[in-house]
């Protein structure tokens, strides 16, 4: 008893350094920048509490941030899980040719975007939409969708097809009961990454344009949080952090939820 | 139908390596015709080039060894120790790993300057080592490796460190190199940490060269997207065929 309790201790101290290191550059800062968001400025600091918010909430600039984030989640999230669906359905079921093309989509994934948005500038002159944003979006992550789930195909073992077959189950019995259940889990989770992806996208988005101030249309959140960190304006970059984070807490902490009531 | 599939994913994947296809022909052109100057150009006369280089190089090596003895043990702890709340706590790992960049930077830029580690390397290293990602990943793999054999280990040592190396190491091997993989070209990819958190120009990294493209002359700007993209492009030739066995994500928490 005495050793078992005592294991348990050295296990629970292996996650000390990276509870530590999270901590301290992680969630002691964003406790700070909690503060932050609820008082005036960074001089008098007198608590104005949803003062920030209110005002953030109304500002024309993060309104049309957030609109443009929302609508790369509508429009470019569906089309990317889609495509890295049939994508990944061609690697498990098809011939070996086919599976040879696998490296050409997941290669985007670690090429560096620095390096990419040159050929990028060349090619999408015209800026009048957001096309070339969600191009780069889908280009850059196919990879890592088509990687879950094909893993998530790959991982139903024949051996159930086997049975099912011998059972007399034809193929829109087996996959409607064997395979949409088995890769529910990933799909949904690669619906639930693309999205968080989806609010990283400031990156491309800003080395395409090159600059803070992008054409309306590509305005998200990012540029508006990047522009206050230039401004050095503290309040307004750590209200729209506190709501970008409880955004994503909230669409994650969905995902968990629903997919626990999947599970059941 | 088999020859319509191979057609159509040949076609996707043309389309899908072109960028990168292209980037490489493109360093080799210089009005309009085939030439070296680009390279010529960039490796002998640009010397803020150099520096830069190194600079990235240092910085994602360390990152990645780094990470690696902070994550392994970590995620070992997650999957082993039996106390209250660490489901919850692991799920606050999952819900860190998705936030983006722009909501921890600035938590990050705040914890930096109290500890006056801004214009340091060390102020982009740091918050990089603690990134959530490989513990999470990590985590989900080892929840199906062999519990026998660290059971089996156990009645011989005492030792935590050696059950690790000889009794789990081994086991998520794959999964180690698909993080490594992960992890490296994220840290190859930062823009914004070195463009907030560094002001030295020679503490700054190869993407924030090639990002501040109109101070040099178009030459020298496809060569440097080329030597920029090869490291990355050469562990993934090691390691890309571990990343699917490598990152089961799909079940959270």
């Amino acid at each position: 008893m005495k050793k078992r309790l005592k294991w348990n201790t050295k296990c629970k101290l292996c996650l000390v350094p990276s509870l530590l290191g999270t901590a301290v550059f992680f969630v002691v800062p964003f406790l700070r920048v909690l503060y932050y968001s609820l008082i005036d400025n960074q001089f008098r600091r007198n608590f104005v509490w949803f003062g920030n918010y209110i005002e953030t909430l109304q500002n024309k600039y993060f309104l049309l941030a957030l609109k443009n984030s929302l609508l790369i989640i509508l429009i470019a999230v569906p089309i990317l899980v889609v495509l890295a669906l049939a994508i990944s359905l061609g690697f498990s079921y098809g011939i070996k040719w086919v599976r040879k093309t696998r490296f050409a989509f997941v290669l985007p994934m670690v090429i560096p975007t620095a390096s990419i948005v040159l050929i990028w500038r060349s090619v999408f002159t015209d800026s009048s939409t957001a096309l070339p944003i969600y191009l780069l979006f889908i280009w850059k992550n196919i990879g890592i969708c088509v990687v879950l789930l094909t893993a998530a195909f790959t991982s139903i073992e024949k051996s159930v097809f086997e049975a099912a077959r011998l059972d007399g189950a034809n193929s829109f019995i087996l996959h409607t009961k064997i395979t949409i259940p088995m890769i529910a889990p990933t799909v949904f989770f690669t619906v639930l990454l693309s999205i968080v992806n989806s609010f990283k996208i400031f990156k491309e988005s800003y080395l395409f344009y090159g600059t803070n101030y992008p054409p309306d249309h590509s305005y998200t959140l990012q540029y508006y949080m990047n522009n206050n960190f230039l401004k050095l304006d503290y309040q307004s970059l750590a209200t729209s952090a506190v709501l970008t984070s409880i955004l994503v807490f909230v669409i994650v902490m969905a995902g968990i939820f629903i997919q626990r009531r999947f599970d059941r | 139908m088999r020859k319509i599939n191979a057609i159509v994913f040949t076609v996707l994947a043309l389309i899908f390596v072109l960028p990168v296809a292209a980037t490489a022909v493109f360093s080799f052109r210089a009005n309009g015709e085939f030439s070296l100057q680009g390279y010529a150009d960039l490796l002998f006369d640009c010397f803020v080039f150099y520096p830069m280089f190194w600079n990235s190089v240092l910085y994602a090596a360390v990152i990645t060894l780094v990470q690696l003895l902070v994550i392994i043990p970590c995620a070992f702890g997650f999957s082993q120790a039996r106390f209250k709340g660490r489901g919850a706590l692991f799920v606050f790992y999952i819900v860190l790993m998705m936030m983006p960049l722009q909501v921890t930077i600035l938590p990050n830029y705040v914890g930096l300057r109290d500890m006056g580690l801004i214009d340091h390397p060390l102020g982009i290293i740091l918050p990089m080592i603690f990134s959530p990602f490989g513990v999470v990943v990590m985590h989900q793999y080892m929840k199906n490796i062999d519990n026998s054999v660290i059971e089996a280990l156990r009645l011989e040592t005492n030792s935590i460190f050696r059950v690790m190396i000889t009794g789990v190491i081994p086991q998520i091997r794959v999964c180690i190199f698909a993080v490594v993989l992960f992890v490296f070209a994220d840290c190859w990819n930062m823009v914004e940490q070195p463009m907030l958190f560094l002001k030295d120009d020679g503490l700054k990294t190869l993407s924030v060269f090639i990002t501040n493209a109109q101070e040099y002359t178009g030459e020298v700007l496809f060569p440097a997207a080329v030597i920029f993209l090869v490291p990355v492009l050469i562990l993934y030739l090691f390691f890309n065929e571990n990343l699917e066995k490598g990152l089961t994500l799909g079940e959270l928490s």
